[in-house]
């Protein structure tokens, strides 16, 4: 019997071990992409034209990065790639704690009916031609000359699982809390400034994860609303400028740069938060 | 007297100040999603090019029943959602159970799979491009080396191979949201059942099929509608990747409507913003269909099961 257990356990050992191999095998194979364009970047155009199967250059090439950054006006796409995505990460983030405080806190009148309003917007799609309605709004009031308007549409396009998100947060706090401050004679908003938005900390790292790379990831809204104005493009666009404009593979050392300034940031805060993205996206998707 | 009176002016001043809290929520809601699904339906009757607008009575619909690019779109719509959710879920779900065996480096595997989802997916239809490039992309290269094909293959030039790349990024790009849904189900899952099963002598696969994937049934269902309902939204991966070439071959309708809307990238034909709308809309109506179809099948197979 007990010979018969040791055989079963070096069994399910090899088993193990072919599973781990397979795992390891699908992680390589995930990473892949982003190591090819990566390490690709520092190829000479030459050896990208050429191809080959080496993933690390034969020749480690600097100057794609420079040429990126000066000539291909990288510089700007990369500022304006931070403004949006900083911008979308504060607009969402005092929006949606601020309503997710009111709609959990507050009785008032078709609060269900306006809550659903909110659900229902979240699942009708029609895609982008609601763009072209808001990017002839902007140009009427004079906002298509910044980005304010890309990160204000895309705020108030996402905002619904931020909301949800935290109201969520802000049912799960005891009202004890509150009633005790306004004993001590605090006000509605100086219970949310002072009481709710510390306790809230988590979610508002959950939220500005999740609103942060959506505005640096977005693409269509910036392409429609900076296809007159180069100076504003992010660089998902940019970049995607390049390969449309480029004749051919003319360029690929400067896309493949491009490329990776688009991801390497985001890569570095994915390093460092990955745990906070992971349970964002989860709780996104449930409470969603 | 005067108390009560003091009270009721203060619960209307934090009426104002909660009102004023949420007004930027819902000037969001208002501009950003109820004022552009209104607009839609002025232009439906109209050719609308971005500054003049004329009534055309029905000829749009017309142009829409007639019109085979958009219909062949649809037939592209579904046949990329039927490839990708075939491949992803059970993927998903297979590395979401052998993440939970919690062997060695799990967690950085588990980091690694979802890795993908936080680019931007322009970004990836990019790399993807530069990947299956025919002649010198990397993908040939390996294919080559290792022998399993003779001629490069023209993975993004050829109408036989197109949906094939489209399919391998979209993979790509959603596998490690799914796993992520999956392992959080089966965090919920109560491990008494597991330890039940193992002192019954039950091994790994009867495990999953008997008590992992029944018990996880609910969690299946709510994955496979977000699956469903994103994977028909998709588009701007392929606009980057493929740009619904060679010859519309991987055409998906919210990709066609985009370049209705805007103007396609490659010409410089002028936008049909009427039209455009009309066909937003049924394409609107084709997924709320799907979607409700699915919820139907999907409380059938509960009865039944």
């Amino acid at each position: 019997m007990e010979k018969g257990h040791a055989v079963y356990s070096t069994q399910t050992k090899i088993l193990r071990g072919l599973i781990w191999v397979f795992m390891l095998f699908m992680a390589v194979l995930m990473i892949f992409p982003v190591i090819y364009i990566v390490f690709g970047s520092f190829k000479g155009n030459s050896e990208l034209l050429v191809g080959g199967t080496n993933i690390f250059p034969k020749k480690w090439v600097f100057s794609n990065y420079s040429n990126a950054w000066q000539q291909a006006n990288f510089a700007r796409y990369t500022v304006n790639s931070i403004f949006l995505a900083l911008g979308v990460m504060f607009v969402s983030l005092i929006n949606s704690t601020m309503a997710g405080y009111v709609f959990s806190r507050r009785k008032f009148k078709g609060k269900e009916i306006l809550y659903g309003v909110f659900v229902m917007f979240m699942f009708i799609n029609v895609g982008s031609v609601s763009l072209r309605p808001l990017f002839e709004l902007s140009v009427k009031l004079h906002m298509n000359k910044s980005l304010i308007s890309v990160i204000l549409i895309s705020a108030g396009g996402g905002q619904a699982t931020y909301l949800f998100l935290s109201r969520g947060f802000v049912n799960a706090l005891p009202m004890e809390l509150d009633e005790a401050a306004k004993i001590d004679g605090c006000t509605f908003f100086q219970i949310y400034r002072l009481v709710i938005l510390p306790l809230l900390k988590p979610v508002m790292a959950t939220i500005a994860l999740l609103s942060f790379r959506q505005g640096w990831n977005e693409y269509i809204l910036p392409l429609v609303f900076t296809m007159t104005n180069e100076n504003l493009r992010p660089l998902t666009v940019g970049v995607n400028m390049l390969k449309n404009a480029g004749d051919g593979a003319a360029a690929w050392d400067i896309m493949f740069a491009g490329a990776s300034i688009a991801i390497i940031p985001m890569l570095v805060i994915y390093c460092i938060f990955s745990r906070n993205f992971m349970s964002g996206m989860t709780a996104g998707a449930v409470k969603g | 007297m005067q108390k009560t009176n003091k009270e009721k002016t203060k619960f209307s001043r934090d009426d104002l100040v909660a009102g004023l809290m949420l007004t930027p929520a819902i000037v969001f809601l208002i501009v950003c999603s109820i004022y552009p699904f209104i607009w839609i339906f002025r232009y439906i009757c109209y050719d609308y090019n971005g500054f003049t607008a004329t009534f055309t009575g029905t000829r749009n619909i017309t142009r829409m029943l007639s019109d085979k690019t958009f219909w062949n779109s649809v037939g592209h719509t579904f046949e990329y959602a039927a490839y990708k959710l075939i491949f992803i879920i059970p993927l998903s779900l297979l590395m979401a159970v052998l993440l939970n065996m919690r062997m060695k480096l799990a967690n950085l595997f588990r980091g690694m799979y979802f890795m993908p989802t936080i680019i931007s997916t322009s970004i990836s239809g990019m790399i993807f491009a530069f990947i299956f490039a025919t002649q010198n992309g990397i993908a040939n290269s390996i294919l080559q080396g290792m022998g399993i094909i003779d001629s490069p293959i023209k993975w993004l030039m050829s109408r036989d191979w197109v949906m094939v790349t489209v399919t391998i990024m979209a993979i790509w790009g959603g596998l490690g949201n799914y796993m992520l849904y999956f392992t959080t189900g089966m965090n919920g899952l109560s491990e008494d059942v597991y330890e039940s099963a193992k002192i019954d002598g039950a091994n790994g696969v009867q495990t999953f099929f008997r008590i992992t994937l029944p018990m996880l049934a609910p969690v299946l269902k709510v994955v496979l509608m977000l699956a469903i309902t994103s994977a028909f939204k998709d588009y701007e991966a392929i606009m980057v990747l493929s740009k619904g070439g060679p010859g519309n071959r991987s055409m998906v309708m919210f990709l066609y409507i985009y370049n209705l809307i805007f103007g396609s990238t490659d010409s410089t034909s002028q936008a049909q913003i009427g039209y455009g709308a009309l066909l937003s809309i049924v394409a609107a109506v084709i997924v709320g269909a799907v979607t409700i179809i699915y919820n139907i099948v999907a409380k059938k197979l509960d009865d039944v099961v």
